[in-house]
């Protein structure tokens, strides 16, 4: 185990610092650090509007979907990981030639890609809060408390996600028959207690009042939904044959409207055939945004009127745009070099296939606008919630070209990611908060996408195609 | 004797390896030129910068007449590629891989070639099943078929015959004669001296990213010397200068 294990984080090492160097990969804690370091000092300003406890909210929830994001392990197939990595031969796919099992490799996997995301994101934002705390005000043992507090969310969201994803992998009627009795306990909660059942989430329980034995409670609750999560993985089956009769013809003739309908109805058919369009829609999509629902709810009473809904669907761009990650996780430039294929028209067929895929967030905001008793600015709502998608994933596909995932952890990509999407984030947020209509004047944002998107393309047909 | 495919001082560096160094060479329409070298010499990379996967640090190269750096997907439009590492996408069955070709290259009657081709390189039964589940032998014989399924004037294929049975082997080498012996042009890179000996007319030999020599493969076997022999006694000079 430790032998293996050392090696897998030398190879994550070593995928990310060969696509942008060692020291890319180096200072991107290092920023999440400055983030949070810098931003608590905010909070003596913020607390004016904002009572402390609703801040730890919004953290908890950041980090509780941070957990969610990642934690979809369940639906790692060989093969698309394979294909992600372009031809890559990663240890992940090493038990064909070593005498491990695919479990225990798996597990290896897991811990390490979990001890990577807490060294990149976790760790780093707890200590710069810690260090600002004497600054700000925050006694330290409250400072102290936030980085334990924060790691137990985002394994909330990790392990919650994991085993979800594991039982949608063996069965999707387990799945649909797990998400029922979730829904209902959280349903139930609601009633009997009367409140946001957000609220007994165990680590902002903890945050508010710490023992150790919710503490451990806590733990072993992780470490049961763990254990039975890498037990239910189901790993890909070697030497079986799945056959498909020729669906591609039709395919295409049915999407001749597209600009490149070929690309796009092998899109469609990777998207379907590896299960991702229903698994991706549900684990990277739907659960996520109904959970921060809740927690965006409990801050309710401190946004303008119609605020909330705005807010959210601003929330649901944002995930919506990393739908981007999704068609572009199957296959780097490599199948297509022996094609008469450039980069750009690549980007712009994985994009038209984001847009069809904007379906599923626009009316899920127009669902939630309807249930919100908000149905009059379902429009605006919508409208906002597409353009800030269509943006911020032209900025992605500006940055990081087909290697969205990988490129992120890229300092110097997410920090101009940050500033160009936050900028437009809080001018719309702020513009929609005074007037509900005036949300639909985020259609301007056409302009600088589509500039974003002529700059991606000239970018990255400039030069050689990123592998390994 | 036109030429159809032309490198001139071609170079390519990865941060500080030189992975191929000042390479000029050129071949005629109607050759099957074979471009030999140890592992790590540069063929690999030499193919991508003639078919414009890769951007050359320096030097130029035209293929069928056409700057591989200024118009990249116009040479990939006009030849036939199988790269060495490349398998076909995973969830699409190898038909539905030849229909996206098809589609990609606008080649029309893609069923009947494509029936055509699984005759050929004995894969019918293969031909509904996805391209992950398919065996490394079969992905190779898809990938071959995607290369010639346009019939393309120029094929630049990495490695034609790893992969395949000794059968199967066979029946590619027959293929290949038979496709230049039409008046197409076709430049394979190997280490299989064997079979460049047996098939090519002209070679090229890349050591260390350099070229050692170019010419007719006649010109060496009417010396009563093996394509072999000739290949190990020059790098191994190489090796020692």
């Amino acid at each position: 185990m430790p032998e293996l294990f050392h090696a897998m984080m030398k190879e994550e090492w070593r995928v990310h610092s060969t696509m942008f160097g060692s020291l890319s990969f180096a200072l991107f804690p290092v920023m999440i650090f400055g983030i949070a370091f810098m931003g608590a000092f905010l909070l003596p300003l913020m607390r004016s509007n904002l009572p402390a406890g609703n801040l730890t909210v919004i953290v908890h929830a950041s980090y509780l979907m941070l957990g969610i994001m990642v934690g979809g392990f369940g639906l790692l197939g060989n093969e698309v990981m394979n294909r992600r990595f372009g031809q890559a031969s990663l240890l992940a796919y090493s038990a064909r030639s070593l005498p491990l099992s695919e479990q225990f490799i798996f597990t290896n996997f897991v811990v390490k890609d979990t001890v990577y995301y807490f060294f990149l994101w976790v760790l780093p934002f707890g200590s710069g809060y810690i260090l600002a705390s004497p600054f700000i005000g925050v006694p330290v043992t409250d400072a102290l408390l936030l980085p334990l507090t924060l790691t137990l969310a985002f394994l909330f969201g990790l392990c919650g996600i994991f085993i979800l994803s594991t039982i949608y992998a063996r069965s999707k009627t387990a799945l649909f028959v797990s998400l029922a009795i979730f829904i209902a306990g959280w349903a139930g909660m609601s009633i009997f207690t009367g409140e946001n059942p957000a609220l007994f989430f165990p680590p902002l329980l903890l945050n508010h009042a710490f023992s150790w034995t919710n503490f451990l409670l806590s733990c072993m609750v992780l470490a049961l939904l763990f254990g039975i999560a890498i037990a239910l993985f189901n790993p890909e089956s070697v030497g079986s044959e799945k056959k498909y009769r020729n669906a591609f013809a039709s395919l295409v003739k049915r999407l001749s409207f597209l600009p490149n309908p070929p690309l796009a109805a092998k899109d469609t058919l990777d998207l379907q055939r590896s299960g991702s369009l229903v698994g991706q829609t549900i684990f990277s999509f739907l659960l996520p945004l109904c959970i921060i629902w809740f927690f965006l709810a409990l801050l309710g009473p401190y946004f303008p009127p119609h605020g909330l809904l705005f807010i959210f669907a601003i929330t649901t761009g944002v995930i919506a745009s990393t739908m981007y990650t999704w068609v572009t996780m199957f296959d780097n430039f490599g199948p297509y070099a022996c094609l008469p294929v450039a980069v750009s028209t690549l980007i712009e067929s994985k994009l038209t296939t984001f847009a069809i895929l904007q379906l599923v967030p626009a009316i899920f905001i127009a669902i939630v606008a309807v249930f919100a008793g908000e149905a009059a600015y379902a429009l605006p709502a919508v409208v906002l919630c597409l353009a800030v998608s269509f943006y911020a994933v032209t900025v992605m596909a500006w940055l990081s070209g087909l290697s969205p995932s990988v490129l992120v952890y890229d300092v110097k990509v997410l920090a101009t990611y940050l500033v160009l999407v936050g900028i437009v984030l809080t001018v719309f947020t702020a513009v929609s908060f005074a007037g509900g209509y005036y949300a639909l004047s985020s259609v301007v944002l056409a302009v600088p996408s589509w500039l974003f998107l002529q700059k991606a393309k000239a970018r990255w047909d400039a030069v050689d195609p990123a592998g390994f | 004797m036109t030429i159809v495919l032309e490198a001139r001082n071609l170079k390519k560096t990865y941060g500080d390896v030189q992975a191929v160094n000042d390479v000029t060479l050129s071949v005629a329409e109607g050759a099957l030129f074979g471009l030999l070298g140890p592992n790590g010499s540069g063929k690999t990379t030499m193919i991508k910068m003639l078919t414009g996967q890769i951007r050359p640090t320096g030097g130029s190269a035209s293929v069928l007449g056409i700057d591989v750096i200024k118009d990249p997907v116009g040479v990939r439009n006009q030849v036939g590629i199988i790269p060495e590492q490349e398998t076909p996408p995973s969830f699409l069955s190898a038909m539905e891989y030849l229909h996206f070709v098809a589609a990609v290259r606008k080649i029309p009657d893609i069923e009947k070639k494509a029936d055509w081709w699984f005759d050929f390189l004995d894969f019918a039964d293969k031909k509904d099943v996805l391209c992950k589940d398919l065996s490394r032998g079969t992905r190779q014989k898809l990938m071959f078929t995607q290369a010639f399924i346009h019939e393309p004037a120029l094929a630049l294929i990495d490695e034609p015959l790893i992969n395949f049975d000794p059968i199967m082997q066979d029946l590619v080498k027959e293929y290949l004669v038979g496709y230049v012996k039409k008046g197409r042009t076709i430049f394979i890179s190997t280490h299989i001296l064997e079979v460049a000996e047996e098939i090519c007319s002209g070679i090229a030999i890349l050591h260390k990213g350099s070229l050692l020599h170019t010419g007719p493969v006649a010109e060496i076997v009417a010396g009563n010397e093996h394509l072999s022999s000739f290949f190990l006694s020059l790098v191994r000079k190489d090796r020692h200068a």
